[in-house]
């Protein structure tokens, strides 16, 4: 192979594609919303910011009414007096909420002690009244009510907050892992590697129908306008396909890479802070999740290239690749039962299978720590796939990129592969 | 006598049933033009993807250059028969870029474009898209792909597909300059009357197989009737040195007898005192002897 016309592939199919409107207004877009949005947080002078904080966090600035029927939390205790008020009666409580005076209301009944039932009233339907109905500030009023002369300050304390975990796991040698949680920085890194797999899974899912996606456009494009025969005369299929997999590849990184920019631009650096932060402190996710970004675009590259060459127009490549495209978004469909076990047995299978495997360890690395042996297995298993798909994907790209109006069947596919 | 520039022996390429080439042999000398001519469907294109490396032969030899196909790329030009460019780009741009490709370094294909649009009148459009050209002009600017890195071996597949007789013209002078400035010249087409005013050697296939091969004049000359060409027409009925005659658009096709030439013809006509403004022998096109070649193959099948 001629690295030469590799690269020259390569950058011909970046240049010409940088300068698309289509893909500068694709990737121009996201920023630009962003910017619209800190505009209109500015221009409203915080107003935006205190709406949106009223809406989804508690109204810790203002406190919340109480109305006791059973004698046991009035008069409120000096601990309390700043984040709780009382009232003589529901309707003069009701008032103050009306009059925005308390942002809740909790109505404790006589027989509060024998059935725990409440009465929490609002001013209107929004986060702020789950907030208040669990926080931590109301269960340790209320229970500091039932419990302050039965128990001493100890034991009252210990109640409100019964456990100061330590978390620690043990690997297959009943060997510890991890040092305790209570070290904020292992907080950290936990969330870190969460949001480093989380966002690089979403990326790579973003890359397939992103760059990859050009990439299929461009060679169904080059057939449908008869320009391919031209180019296989000057360089072989092989290198054709690899520079086109490198070229349209830093063009799906070019855009990440700006929408990144863009969101430390727009944060004030604080984004970049705290992937700066996570990376650091998850550097093994960090690896691990850049190992199988890489081989999940090479691998969906090359299928989105041999489908573009099968398909008899763009629309039809792009149907044929949508079949492949699905497995990518299978992951995603069983998203939920990792939280509960990030090893759960249809998670391990679909880590080995080649297709499903990239996007499925950077959801388990999130949320768990998989066995070695599937982050080892997996890897292998791709490194092992991809020259096989790039086999396989030139001989068929070589034999249908000439088909002008016809597509190649299902047994001359496999006739084609067969015929070393 | 020096190695040819293109050898063929015995190439064989099948699709399932279909045989496209039967085990064709051939030979392309240096300096020549040389005709792969045919039918549509004959086999000409699958022959020329084969030396081309586009597709694989089934069996077979052959050799570009001296070389196993795809080998020497870069010194080989190729029209290929399916037109197309980069319907968005501009038209140097697209040339700087085929030129790389063929291992130009991007001046010298910069400087080599420009010479070549300048050749073929196409000077002012170099910064247009190539959406923006006539069917014409795109042609001309693909012809300039395939001759832009002054390869040794340039192979047109259908060059005067959809020209209008300007500019059919024009490709051939360009091809007779190739052919003067010692490069070789391999054109495939299957309008035969085109292509027989410049190739020195063909190659006739019919159904993937080579029906005639050689010299073109020898050819001819062997092909040729024993007849002449006279204007105007005269009234030739029974005479014993004629054994037809066939008047088509004031002229009048003379066939003899197998004994009479044509010597004898003339004088007769002039002791007969008849008039007479041209009086040559008759020639036979490429498209006459293909027909007569295949229903001959008809005729023995």
């Amino acid at each position: 192979m001629n690295n030469k016309m590799v690269w020259l592939v390569a950058w011909h199919e970046y240049s010409t594609n940088v300068r698309r409107p289509g893909f500068i207004f694709g990737t121009l877009i996201f920023p630009a919303l962003g910017l619209i949005g800190l505009i209109v947080a500015t221009f409203f002078s915080g107003q935006a910011v205190n709406i949106l904080r009223n809406q989804f966090t508690p109204d810790t600035n203002q406190k919340v009414g109480v109305v006791d029927a059973t004698h046991l939390y009035v008069p409120i205790e000096t601990r309390f007096a700043n984040r709780f008020v009382a009232f003589d009666s529901e309707d003069a409580a009701k008032s103050a909420l009306a009059a925005s005076q308390v942002v809740a209301v909790v109505i404790i009944p006589a027989d509060y002690v024998q059935t725990g039932a409440v009465t929490i009233y609002s001013r209107n339907a929004n986060f702020s009244t789950a907030i208040v109905a669990d926080s931590a500030a109301i269960n340790p009023f209320l229970i500091n009510g039932l419990l302050k002369a039965k128990v001493d300050e100890t034991t009252l304390t210990r109640v409100n907050r019964p456990m100061n975990a330590t978390r620690l796991t043990l690997d297959a040698d009943s060997k510890e892992q991890k040092p305790a949680t209570n070290d904020p920085r292992n907080a950290f890194s936990f969330v870190g590697g969460i949001i480093i797999s989380y966002a690089v899974a979403l990326l790579l899912f973003v890359s397939i129908f992103s760059s990859a996606n050009y990439l299929l456009r461009s060679i169904s494009e080059e057939k449908e306008n008869r320009v391919i025969e031209v180019l296989i005369s000057s360089v072989s299929p092989m290198e054709l396909l690899t520079g086109k997999v490198l070229g349209l590849g830093a063009l799906g990184l070019t855009q990440m890479l700006v929408w990144i920019a863009s969101a430390v631009l727009l944060s004030g650096g604080l984004a970049a802070v705290a992937v700066g932060l996570a990376v650091a402190l998850s550097p093994t996710t960090f690896v691990l999740t850049a190992i199988y970004f890489v081989l999940g675009y090479l691998l969906y590259a090359i299928i989105m290239a041999t489908a573009g060459s099968l398909g008899t127009s763009v629309r039809e490549s792009q149907q044929i690749a949508g079949l492949f495209s699905f497995f990518a978004s299978i992951p995603w469909m069983i998203n939920g039962f990792l939280f509960t076990n990030p090893n759960v047995l249809i998670a391990r299978v679909l880590s080995y299978f080649p297709l499903t495997a990239p996007v499925m360890m950077m959801l388990r690395l999130a949320l768990g720590q998989p066995p070695i042996e599937d982050i080892i297995g997996s890897i292998v298993v791709m490194i092992l796939t991809v020259p096989i798909f790039l086999w396989g994907g030139a001989k068929i790209f070589r034999t249908s990129l000439l088909m002008y109006g016809k597509r190649l069947s299902i047994k001359e596919i496999i006739s084609v592969l067969r015929n070393v | 006598m020096a190695d040819p520039v293109l050898y063929v022996d015995q190439l064989y390429k099948s699709y399932s049933s279909l045989i496209a080439v039967n085990k064709i042999s051939f030979e392309v000398q240096r300096g020549e033009i040389f005709g792969l001519l045919g039918p549509n469907g004959a086999g000409k294109t699958t022959t020329i993807r084969m030396l081309m490396d586009i597709i694989a032969p089934d069996s077979g030899t052959a050799l570009v250059l001296g070389h196993k196909p795809g080998a020497m790329r870069h010194r080989v030009g190729y029209l290929p028969e399916e037109r197309g460019l980069y319907r968005g780009l501009k038209v140097r741009e697209t040339l700087v870029y085929l030129g790389q490709l063929k291992g130009m370094s991007k001046k010298d294909a910069e400087r080599k474009s420009d010479e070549w649009l300048t050749r073929v009148d196409l000077k002012d459009w170099g910064k247009n898209k190539i959406q923006e050209l006539s069917r014409g002009m795109q042609q001309k600017a693909q012809l300039i792909s395939s001759v832009l890195h002054d390869p040794d071996l340039i192979i047109l597949d259908e060059p005067f597909q959809g020209l209008d007789p300007i500019n059919v013209e024009a490709v051939r002078s360009i091809i007779r300059e190739l052919r003067d400035a010692g490069k070789t010249v391999v054109l495939s087409a299957h309008e035969m009357s085109q292509v027989e005013v410049l190739c020195e050697r063909i190659a006739l296939i019919h159904r993937g197989q080579i029906v005639l091969y050689g010299n073109l004049k020898e050819i001819k000359k062997q092909f040729a009737p024993n007849a002449i060409e006279i204007a105007p027409p005269l009234n030739l009925e029974g005479w014993g040195e004629v054994a037809k005659a066939e008047t088509l658009d004031g002229r009048q096709k003379v066939y003899l007898t197998e004994s009479a030439t044509p010597r004898d013809l003339l004088k007769k006509i002039f002791e007969r005192g008849m008039m007479l403004d041209r009086f040559e022998m008759a020639t036979v096109s490429l498209d006459e002897i293909f027909v007569k070649v295949v229903k001959g193959d008809s005729h023995e099948q």
